[in-house]
């Protein structure tokens, strides 16, 4: 084959990368309004009345909608009862549900008409948590048909015989396991332009979706037209990972205020709104059982499942079931006997997601696999392969195996991450691991009617060019540049002559688009079939000029062995011509699948099944219990590739996406509402937190699949959770069953099973006491009562309009300029985000940018150095690496580079705390003031918050500059009306990113007092992802002389309290003496243990900060060491 | 309220009618339809809507229209000069859906200018680090690493080949 199997550039690579592709935002369209949601501050209550007549009559206010709007009892399809409105009608189960919705000519305008919505609401008790839901006199969330509240549905599955397995078993292992709710966060957010017609009575939508056909038929079906008068147009789709796999709710919102409008309207979601309101993976906790025969024979998978269904059904039916069907199709158990319970709890809803209740499920077997091979004294792997399914077997649940090759990728898996060299004793290093883990996925699953069945269209043109037409849409999945591929070969054209046309619903046939990895399997099928009929076509109209001889197609012409002729040519002789294209359109049925029994939930869904085997070498810091990926292989049965670059970039992807669920990616909720709605809060993996993925494919062809093709894009997801928690454990021998495997949970295993603990004696400490009493009273019911007064949850709006933006060029300038109504800028990479969440709102603003006193680093004649406030992080950091290097260590580790590059040093200094309450719209005590709670009392506050003399707040600061400043001993230099005034950077801080500053006054300079270019020092940081903000960070420095001893050191610690915190006791018993890592560690303990006043969950901070107090000790240490082997550094 | 700006953008000096406190972005997005810098967190947390500002990546979703002095680079204004940096993200899959795929080339556009480890062993990690400002929800960023590496590799050696 000319084409298959190789690795080709995607057809539309030049446009998706010149700026040039089109995605639903760059769509300009005549007349188009912005439109806007109102959305439900409650999880759970009663609307009573809903007024919109005062936004209707708003400035530039084009259609109000309300849930009147849609036809009466509209609501979403999906498996289970439909029970989802597009607009809430009577009563909203989650916060952020969507209540009504505006169009106007402007966003602003839009969001001034929403404010003057008034809804009146009458709250309601809802369940904020699975536990709360099935716990004894709960509220009901919906009224369900299985006879116990708040269960929507529930199954039991029992396949095969669990009752022979469990007598001949032996062994048995067992857990309970969490997978926390993750979200997709497409890099672009939902996004939909509707236009209505009225003339055609039709709807046309340009959606970023992965399915069209379901975006036309949902929105049919809500808004009560028939399916014909929907249609989509092709646009680019920045990303779906299964989000966009059926309606989004803003589709059906954009459709109506359209037609009402009668002008285009596009709804964009905001990054916020992105995470807080759109659905996500479901959370499963799952206790699982594992039983074995003594010789390894894997006989029962068993356990109970409970799914957070979120507020309404969507696919939490279907995503359970498959959950469960997973654990049917990898191994030869001789039962499973799994019960799933679908939870409705007042939160956002769960949806579908690539890994679809497999990834689920198999976190846990795949962990206690691991568990099971330790029990009976075997390797994982070894143990793995003897009960790996293979090639013709029908597994449990009824699935058909044409091809299985997971044993190969289990051996490639080994081969590849070096496992037999890893485990081997003598190369054993304390906290490294290795891990490994297996998977299988469906190849497109037949779930409803239609779905095993895909149309493809194919034309010819006068000139030879092909155009596929295919209904479905590439969400980057590479189909489009795949289906070109399969009619290139099959007509023998050049790639070049391919176009292809997706997602055009007038005009592309048939599909359901691309989910449950179906778009190989249909995709493929479907345009071969069409290529096929169409070469057959070619070679029939060809026979009157040469013969009926052999005929064959290639460059781009019909051949018999003297001559050819070009296609075009032959096609021009069909007189079944349209507007002179030749075009062919099949229609490709795959008859190998049923749907699944509805009673046992088994059959044979899918025409073929991918495998797939991962492996990682971890390592893991137990001091600070940050693990590493060092290493990482993802080795998959995918049949054969049709396309290496996109097939590879598909176990790539899945398998960082899947890093992301393993350590560190949840939505986190507090009170029902989304505690971390962005991409600084949500902890997703960047470049520098992930290792190279190296991809290893297993060929060898299916019988089922479009030239022995199978499906990739799901599978890739699923062994990560459990690659890591196998690793961690082989590591350090603790089993973490709770996704994702953050840190704390790393210390806090450790500290258990060393039996280690901390005691802070508050009762010795009376400043103490009131905190004590007030936290004691707040989980006793005090939040309770201070949440309900105070409720009052913010949104990101549209920032209000400034009147002017000033570019003074001198101080003079900048003190006369300020006021009330003003707001400094130094690079606004701070402000900017506070305006854009409420929490400023100047009319003007005063960029520091120009002015000339803020600029420059200088070495005054004393020795000490001046910065400019204005000047950039990036510029400090190079202007200042060789002399005082700790302090670019601490600005590498800021955010990212782009924000190095226009913060600026003052900015950073007094940047606004990060809490993720007070930033994420929490009305709370720093937002409101007076009995406002601090919702991190309860809420998580295991990583960002203080650990020592927390107050009414609990925030930090947030600086890693202000550490590393104040542990070379620096002071800030103040301009107000009055003159200047010096503070030292100590006593700069009044409060968690609060200084001394008034109003009137500005930071002109920092000072690096003389001498801290002649000490030695270390930053060193704990976060989440590259460019976080400090869970804990460390700067050290200190004078060492030769004899290696410590003098005047200085331990700043940052992110452990409301401000720097200083281990001054420390300090002391270090000073003077040589240092021994062990005796500051224990000095180091004893100072936390007295100074420190933990949350119940972020006492672990303290173990992690006292860990990296060594780790930067042992640095300094390290450059003494090499500042003695050479001496002459400084002199350069 | 409007007021009118100069901005030097893609080496052209053009002027612009904005709102005070316009964001960069919109005014690349709408007043000069320059499109390829997308907007996906307008909160400087992404790296899509990244821009050079003489020669230095930003965030131009943070930036106000009228602090900017400096030249103005898109990625419509490297597509040409980094060709081979767009044909190796093709070639290694360092883009799928695309969506972040300007900022990444803007973004690496200037870092393949930077000053580089002489160690080749330091190299793929100072190019993560680097790169940590842009967001790829798809590709799981090794294409996009590779693509960096040997685009800058090979303009190395290229460079050192001439005479
Ligand atoms: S859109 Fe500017 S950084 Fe995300
Ligand atoms: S290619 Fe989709 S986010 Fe990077």
């Amino acid at each position: 084959m000319k084409y298959l199997g190789a690795r080709t550039r995607v057809i539309d690579w030049e446009a998706r990368t010149n700026g040039s592709f089109q995605y639903t935002a760059d769509v300009k369209l005549d007349g188009l309004l912005e439109g806007v949601i109102l959305r439900s501050p409650y999880s759970h209550a009663k609307i009573l009345r809903v007024d919109t007549s005062r936004a209707r009559t708003m400035p530039g206010v084009h259609a109000v909608i309300t849930a009147a709007d849609f036809p009466p009892g509209a609501r979403y399809f999906h498996e289970g009862v439909p029970d989802r409105p597009p607009l809430a009608d009577g009563v909203v189960r989650f916060i952020g549900q969507e209540v009504a919705a505006v169009a106007a000519e402007t966003r602003l305008q839009a969001q001034a008409a929403l404010r003057a919505i008034v809804v009146e609401y009458q709250q309601l008790p809802g369940p904020l948590t699975t536990a709360a839901a099935l716990g004894r006199g709960v509220s009901r969330l919906h009224d369900r048909q299985s006879g116990v509240d708040n269960v929507s549905r529930s199954v039991l599955r029992d396949w095969g015989s669990a009752e022979t397995g469990r007598r001949n078993s032996t062994v048995s292992v067992s857990g309970d396991f969490f997978f926390a709710r993750q979200t997709h966060a497409c890099m672009e957010t939902n996004i939909a332009v509707a236009q209505w017609s009225e003339t055609d009575q039709r709807l046309e939508f340009w959606t970023s979706t992965q399915a069209p056909y379901y975006v036309a038929s949902e929105v049919a079906n809500v808004m009560g037209l028939k399916q014909d008068q929907v249609i989509c147009h092709e646009v680019g789709v920045g990303g779906g990972f299964g989000s966009k796999s059926k309606i989004c709710e803003h589709e059906a919102i954009a459709g109506l205020l359209a037609r009402l409008a009668r002008r285009p309207v596009c709804v964009k979601l905001s990054r916020e709104e992105e995470f807080e309101t759109t659905k996500t993976r479901h959370a499963f906790s799952m206790s699982m059982q594992l039983h074995a025969d003594s010789a390894g024979q894997l006989r029962v998978i068993a356990g109970k499942i409970d799914v957070d269904n979120g507020a309404y059904n969507h696919s939490g039916v279907s995503v359970m079931g498959a959950g469960i069907k997973g654990l049917g199709m990898l191994y030869r158990p001789e039962g499973l006997e799994v019960s799933g319970r679908l939870v409705d709890t007042a939160l956002l809803p769960g949806g579908q997601f690539r890994g679809y209740g497999t990834v689920q499920t198999s976190f846990a077997v795949e962990c206690l696999m691991d568990d099971l091979a330790e029990k009976l004294g075997v390797d994982p792997i070894d143990l793995r392969i003897r009960n790996a399914n293979q090639s013709g077997e029908m597994t449990l649940v009824g699935a058909e195996l044409g091809s299985a090759r997971l044993v190969e990728c289990l051996t490639a898996a080994r081969d590849a991450i070096g496992w037999t060299r890893e485990r081997e004793k003598d190369n054993r290093r304390p906290g490294r691991g290795v891990g490994v883990s297996a998977s299988v996925h469906v190849s497109g699953s037949f779930t409803m009617p239609g779905a095993n069945r895909s149309d493809a269209a194919i034309d010819v043109f006068a000139d030879s060019r092909v155009r596929v037409r295919f209904g479905g849409s590439d969400a980057g999945t590479g189909q489009k540049t795949i289906l070109a591929l399969i009619a290139a070969e099959e007509l023998g054209v050049d790639l070049e002559a391919v176009d292809v046309q997706m997602m055009e619903s007038d005009k592309t046939p048939f599909d359901m688009g691309a989910w449950s990895s179906r778009g190989t399997h249909y995709g493929g099928h479907a345009v071969r079939k069409a290529a096929v009929a169409t070469a057959e076509r070619l070679k029939g109209l060809a026979a009157s000029q040469l013969g009926d001889g052999d005929l064959r197609l290639e460059d781009g012409m019909v051949k018999s062995a003297a001559r050819g002729i070009p296609i075009g040519t032959i096609a021009q002789l069909s007189n079944d011509l349209k507007d002179g294209i030749l075009s062919t359109e099949t229609s490709f049925v795959e008859t190998s699948v049923v749907q699944a029994d509805r009673a046992t939930g088994k059959g044979n869904v899918s025409p073929s099944y991918n495998f797939a085997a991962h492996a990682a070498v971890v390592d893991v810091d137990r001091r600070t219990g940050r693990i590493s990926v060092l290493d990482y292989v993802a080795v998959h049965d995918i049949g054969f590739a049709l396309n290496r670059i996109t097939i590879e970039g598909q176990a790539i992807g899945g398998a960082v996406m899947g890093l992301g669920a393993a350590l560190s990616e949840e939505i986190i909720f507090e009170q029902g509402k989304v505690v971390n709605p962005a991409y600084l809060h949500y902890a997703l993996p960047r470049a520098a937190d992930v290792p190279r993925i190296r991809p290893i494919l297993i060929e060898g062809g299916d019988p089922r699949g479009p030239y022995g093709a199978k499906a990739i894009g799901e599978c890739s997801i699923n062994p990560p959770p459990s690659v890591i928690s196998n690793a961690v454990y082989d590591a350090i021998g603790v089993r973490i069953r709770d996704l994702p495997i953050t840190p704390d949970k790393i210390i806090n295993a450790l500290a258990r099973r060393e039996g280690r603990s901390r005691s802070h004696h508050i009762w010795r400490r009376p400043s103490r006491w009131w905190i004590a009493i007030v936290r004691a009273a707040y989980s006793r019911g005090l939040l309770k009562i201070l949440h309900a007064r105070n409720l009052r949850f913010a949104s990101h709006v549209e920032p209000a309009p400034l009147e002017k933006v000033e570019t003074p060029a001198t101080l003079a300038n900048v003190l006369s300029a300020m006021g009330a109504d003003a707001k400094l800028m130094g690079g606004g990479t701070d402000l900017q985000l506070q305006r854009r969440l409420g929490l400023v709102e100047p009319k003007r603003l005063i960029s520091l940018a120009k002015v000339a006193e803020f600029q420059g680093v200088k070495t005054l004649a004393d020795g000490v150095i001046e910065v400019g406030a204005a000047v950039t992080l990036t510029a400090l950091a190079t202007a200042i690496r060789h002399r005082i290097p700790m302090i670019a260590q601490a600005i590498d580790k800021i955010a990212s580079s782009q924000i190095r590059e226009m913060a600026t040093v003052a900015g950073n200094l007094i940047q606004a705390k990060r809490c993720w309450f007070f930033r994420n719209g929490f009305g709370c005590f720093k937002r409101l003031g007076g009995l406002a709670p601090c919702y991190a009392i309860e809420g998580d506050h295991r990583f960002y918050h203080a650990a020592i003399d927390g107050h009414r707040c609990q925030a930090t600061t947030p600086s890693d500059l202000a550490t590393a400043l104040s542990a070379v001993g620096a002071d800030v230099v103040i301009a107000g009306p009055d003159g200047e005034r010096v503070v030292s950077m100590d006593a700069f801080y009044t409060g968690p990113g609060e200084a001394v500053l008034t109003e009137h006054e500005v930071v002109r300079s920092i000072r690096i007092r003389a001498g801290a270019t002649a000490r030695l020092g270390a930053f060193v940081k704990l976060r989440l992802w590259e460019g976080d903000f400090a869970i804990a960070s460390v700067a050290i420095t200190a004078n060492i002389s030769a004899d290696g001893v410590l003098h005047d050191p200085r331990i700043v610690i940052g992110g452990l309290a409301p401000t720097p915190w200083r281990a001054q006791q420390t300090e002391g018993s270090l000073d003077g003496k040589p240092i021994e890592i062990g005796t500051f560690r224990a000095a180091l303990d004893r100072e936390l243990d007295r100074a420190a006043h933990p949350l119940p969950r972020n006492g672990w901070k303290l173990d992690a900060a006292a860990g990296l107090s060594e780790q930067a000790l042992e640095a300094v240490l390290r450059a003494h060491e090499a500042a003695q082997a050479a001496p002459v550094r400084e002199s350069a | 309220m409007q007021e009118s700006l100069r901005l030097n953008v893609n080496g052209k000096a053009t002027g612009v009618e904005v709102a005070p406190g316009s964001r960069l972005l919109d005014v690349l997005r709408e007043n000069l339809g320059l499109v390829g810098s997308k907007e996906a967190c307008g909160r400087g947390e992404c790296g899509a809507c990244t821009v050079l500002i003489d020669g230095r990546p930003v965030a131009s979703c943070l930036v106000m229209a009228e602090t900017v002095s400096g030249a103005v680079t898109t990625i419509e204004g490297l597509a040409d000069e980094f060709a081979d940096l767009r044909r190796a993200f093709a070639d290694n899959g360092a883009f799928q859906c695309g969506f972040c795929t300007s900022g990444q080339l803007v973004r690496a556009a200037a870092l393949i200018r930077e000053e580089w480890p002489d160690n080749p062993d330091e190299r793929e990690a100072f190019v993560r680090h680097r790169m940590s400002g842009n967001i790829c929800r798809c590709t799981g960023y090794t294409g996009i690493v590779d693509a960096i590496l040997l685009t800058a590799q090979a303009r190395r050696s290229s460079a050192a080949d001439r005479p």
